[in-house]
């Protein structure tokens, strides 16, 4: 009888024994690594452009007329990729001082009162007010534009012509007069 | 001052430090274009008259011989710095011929008067800027000041022949004919 047990207790240990040696080769096939992680980081820088389809611009005086028109107009091309949180893009044209925006540096000037922008043919304007670039009272804001979900990257032209009103200033001597204007872009 | 209170404090100046950080780094600006501006207000000095010609009808050894019309010269400048004065002169090329009947009788210039807006009529026996030695008249001298770099001035003038003077009495009948000029200089 104990043998027998003996005989029955082997069969059993050696199919227990099979079926776990059996089962360990299914689970061997597949065998993973530690996942390692790649940070991706993309950039797209905001920014603005400003170019200029021309750097100068001639006034042929007639002493106290109103109108003296510049030579040629010029063309402000503002390119922008701009983040979504930014509301507005406005071009600015400017001098450092109202009180000489031209002069003839002996002392003879003409203030940034008297010069006047027309842009794309609207008004003529002076450049009387106070903006983020320049001078105090030396500057006006040429365009603005809204930047809404279709425009966060866009482009816009402002054709500029000038005009000098030497109508207050009738007493202007003769001579050269020579000045800089600046034309800038802000986004805000 | 406890360290809860200085803590808040601290966490304050932070905050608005960042919010300020935060706010200024809002706004972006393209880079500054410039235009070169050139205005040129040339010097001029036009005179121009409202007639050019006058005539007279002759009566023999009569110190009044009127001209048949006044003629007023207005005189327009723009002047660079420097200027002071801007005169105004009527002249003969000669003194001795300022009128001819081209046969050798002659009306000199010291014979011919000018009143100008309505001051006392003078004859025409001084040297001036122009013309024949003895044979103008300066008619007006403007001071040039920091008003009036860009002006003009009128003169109205009147004529007479005054042939009672040396061998006018005699002059023979004939149709004496001259030139008289008008011009400007400023000076200097």
């Amino acid at each position: 009888m104990q043998t027998k047990l003996g005989a029955v207790a082997g069969l059993v240990l050696a199919a227990a024994t099979f079926a776990v040696t059996s089962a360990v080769p299914a689970q061997a096939q597949v065998r993973n690594s530690g996942a390692s992680p790649i940070a991706l980081q993309a950039v797209l820088s905001d920014s603005i452009s400003v170019n200029l389809s021309g750097n100068a611009v001639n006034f042929n005086l007639v002493g106290g007329s109103a109108n003296n028109p510049g030579s040629t107009s010029i063309t402000a091309t503002t390119t922008w990729i701009l983040k979504p949180s930014v509301g507005s893009l406005k071009l600015y044209a400017f001098f450092s001082s109202s009180t000489s925006a031209l002069t003839d540096g002996a002392g003879n000037n003409i203030p940034s009162a008297d010069f006047q922008l027309s842009d794309n043919a609207g008004a003529f304007t002076a450049l009387t007010n106070t903006v983020p670039f320049g001078g105090a009272n030396a500057g006006l804001q040429v365009s603005s534009t809204p930047i809404l979900g279709n425009n966060k990257s866009g482009t816009r032209n402002d054709v500029m012509n000038f005009n000098i009103n030497l109508a207050p200033l009738p007493n202007l001597p003769a001579g050269v007069y020579t000045g800089t204007l600046t034309i800038q872009a802000q986004a805000i | 001052m406890t360290t809860g209170k200085l803590l808040r404090i601290a966490v304050a100046g932070l905050a608005m430090t960042f919010a300020v950080s935060m706010a200024s780094a809002q706004a972006l600006n393209s880079g500054a274009q410039t235009i070169a501006l050139n205005a040129n207000l040339t010097e001029s000095l036009t005179l121009s008259l409202s007639a050019s010609a006058v005539n007279f009808t002759l009566a023999a050894g009569s110190a009044a011989n009127a001209g048949s019309t006044n003629i007023t010269a207005t005189t327009a400048w723009t002047l660079k710095p420097g200027r002071t004065a801007v005169g105004v002169y009527a002249y003969f090329v000669s003194a001795a011929a300022a009128l001819t009947d081209g046969a050798g009788d002659n009306i000199p210039s010291s014979a011919f008067f000018i009143s100008d807006n309505g001051g006392a009529s003078t004859a025409l026996t001084s040297t001036v800027a122009f013309g024949g030695a003895n044979a103008g008249y300066q008619m007006a001298n403007v001071a040039i000041t920091g008003l009036n770099k860009t002006s003009s001035h009128t003169d109205v003038m009147a004529f007479n022949i005054n042939l009672t003077g040396g061998t006018l009495p005699q002059l023979p009948a004939n149709t004496y004919t001259g030139t008289l000029n008008i011009q400007a200089q400023a000076t200097p």
